[in-house]
């Protein structure tokens, strides 16, 4: 069974594919058969960060069923041992895919045969990113230490723990708990976790206790990017200890990576940055968070609630 | 990570389900039952530095209402904790409510940084006073310092020769000038090729005669110069 891991991040330009790629590279070099995916539907660009600017087939020719089996839409990259599945090229509506399909796309995921499987999910918050961020236990958030990005991981977490709780119930069910939790606990209530949670545990205990356990179980990992000179070095730490206080979740800070302007330029120059500059303090940043994600990898969680 | 025990052993689901405003003093603040003055005062920091309005780690996380709240929380906790007296009304109050166990009191002994180095700071060796009307009369009756004092030459064997009649040792002189030893040890055997430089000489050998108190030093100091002068080699 492959470890997966989903790197989301909310807001757009935090790094997520940059870190997909980097991190999927020095997976690659220690010799594990790696696979990247990319799931920013609609926005594709990490086949350009792994140099394969015109892939020839992709994750849009196994949903439209041109290739019947998802690892036939795998491309090679030119580092050995590292793989993809590109978003490149995709029709237009891609970004709306249909429930069934999503479905049959993670199924298809949990099943192929590669050591580490990284997905490079979209901003926001739509059902695409959330599904396929609770496809693993060893999601990794990453953000910027800007209150715009910090904003929006939040909104991503909260939108997950939401995305979690509904898979629970039906669809009736859930909108009854919503009312429920709005009428006891006053305005705008159904929108906090720990409301909506205090009124699963009056209503339904049984089912309490499996989100509680559910919970308890995620191996969430955070990683702050473009971090400053003058930036506060502790964010991290702080986030992780409000969501565990706030929310009853684990989110381990697994690093920061510092800002560095080489990175830009090797993206420009299209080469890999952790190739190009391997002795940056950026690069040995990423090479920390590599060691810090890798450590723990946990239990793998094959979304059996879908 | 940071919340290393929290304070009655609840599970962490067991907190966030209680609420913060339903939290003990302690599991506000982070720290352990039997916290220490200074981590109180380090913990009280570090939440603020999380809470604060304008916090980056916070920030969009709690409403306005929401954030005041939890911020006057933690003065209340922050002020109880910090105060002896209310601290230990405040663990009565948790014991009664079976929060909290009783512990044995175990008067803290305040911490004292330890010391990596066995360094005695007392001088080496014993300083002597000069400045006693007994020692001045010993000066003043000794028949041996006054023949040297009458001679018209000075040299470092007369100083060793005072020093000697008035029972000082080399050390003592040098703990108290600040001269190095080999300096004074030189001055006195008039080894004269080692000697300092001129100008250093003559501040050495005014302090050496000021730390006998042999008087008159002006004086004292010029002869001496003028006969190490006359035996340097030309």
């Amino acid at each position: 069974m492959a470890h997966l891991w989903p790197i989301g991040g909310g807001k757009g330009g935090s790094g997520k594919s940059f870190l997909t790629s980097s991190l999927g590279r020095l997976s690659a070099e220690l010799g594990k058969k790696t696979l990247v995916i990319d799931l920013d539907l609609g926005s594709a660009n990490l086949h350009t960060l792994v140099g394969v600017p015109y892939p020839q087939k992709g994750l849009s020719d196994y949903i439209r069923k041109k290739i019947q089996r998802l690892e036939d839409a795998v491309v090679e990259t030119p580092q050995s041992n590292l793989f993809l599945i590109s978003g490149a090229h995709d029709n237009f509506d891609i970004a709306n895919l249909p429930y069934e399909q999503k479905i049959k796309t993670l199924r298809a995921i949990t099943k192929l045969k590669y050591e580490r499987i990284l997905l490079d999910l979209g901003a926001g918050t739509s059902f695409n990113t959330l599904d396929f961020f609770l496809i693993s236990q060893n999601g990794i958030f990453i953000t910027t230490p800007e209150p715009t990005s910090v904003e929006n991981v939040y909104r991503l977490i909260r939108a997950i723990y939401f995305r979690r709780i509904r898979y629970c119930f039906t669809a009736t069910q859930f909108k009854a708990l919503e009312k429920e939790t709005d009428r006891e606990f006053g305005n705008g209530a159904m929108n906090k976790p720990i409301y909506m949670m205090k009124m699963i545990a009056k209503t339904d205990s049984e089912k309490y206790r499996q989100l509680q356990d559910e919970f308890g179980a995620y191996r969430f990992k955070l990683v702050i990017n473009q971090v400053r000179k003058h930036d506060n070095t502790s964010l991290g730490l702080q986030m992780s200890r409000m969501m565990e206080r706030h929310l009853g979740l684990h989110v381990e800070f697994a690093g920061n990576v510092s800002y560095d302007d080489h990175v830009h330029d090797a993206i420009c120059q299209q080469v890999c940055f952790l190739e190009r500059y391997p002795y940056t303090k950026t690069a040995g940043d990423l090479r920390e968070v590599g060691r810090q994600v890798a450590q723990d990898a946990g239990k793998q969680l094959i979304f059996h609630y879908v | 990570m940071c919340s290393s025990g929290p304070a009655a052993g609840r599970s962490k689901g067991d907190l966030m389900q209680k609420g913060f405003d339903q939290l003990s003093y302690y599991e506000m603040l982070d720290i352990r039952p039997d916290a220490a003055p200074f981590e109180v005062r380090h913990a009280y920091n570090a939440a603020l530095q999380i809470y604060q309005p304008g916090a980056l780690a916070s920030y969009s996380f709690f409403s306005e209402e929401e954030r005041q709240e939890i911020l006057s929380l933690l003065e209340t906790a922050y002020r109880t904790l910090i105060s002896d007296q209310a601290r230990k009304e405040y663990d009565e109050e948790l014991i009664r409510r079976g929060e909290l166990d009783v512990r044995t009191e175990t008067p803290l002994s305040p911490r004292k940084a330890a010391s990596c180095f066995e360094i005695s700071r007392a001088p080496v060796v014993k300083s002597f006073n000069n400045n006693t009307p007994d020692y001045r009369d010993r000066i003043r009756q000794s028949e041996r310092i006054s023949a040297i004092l009458t001679k018209g030459e000075l040299s470092g064997a007369d100083l060793k020769q005072i020093r000697t009649e008035l029972g000082v040792a080399v050390e003592q002189i040098a703990e108290e000038t600040k001269i190095r030893r080999d300096h004074l040890l030189n001055m006195e055997e008039d080894r004269v090729a080692r000697l300092p430089a001129t100008v250093f000489l003559k501040g050495f050998v005014k302090s050496y005669l000021k730390c006998l108190c042999v008087e008159p030093v002006e004086e004292l100091s010029a002869r001496y110069m003028d006969t190490v002068s006359r035996h340097a080699p030309s």
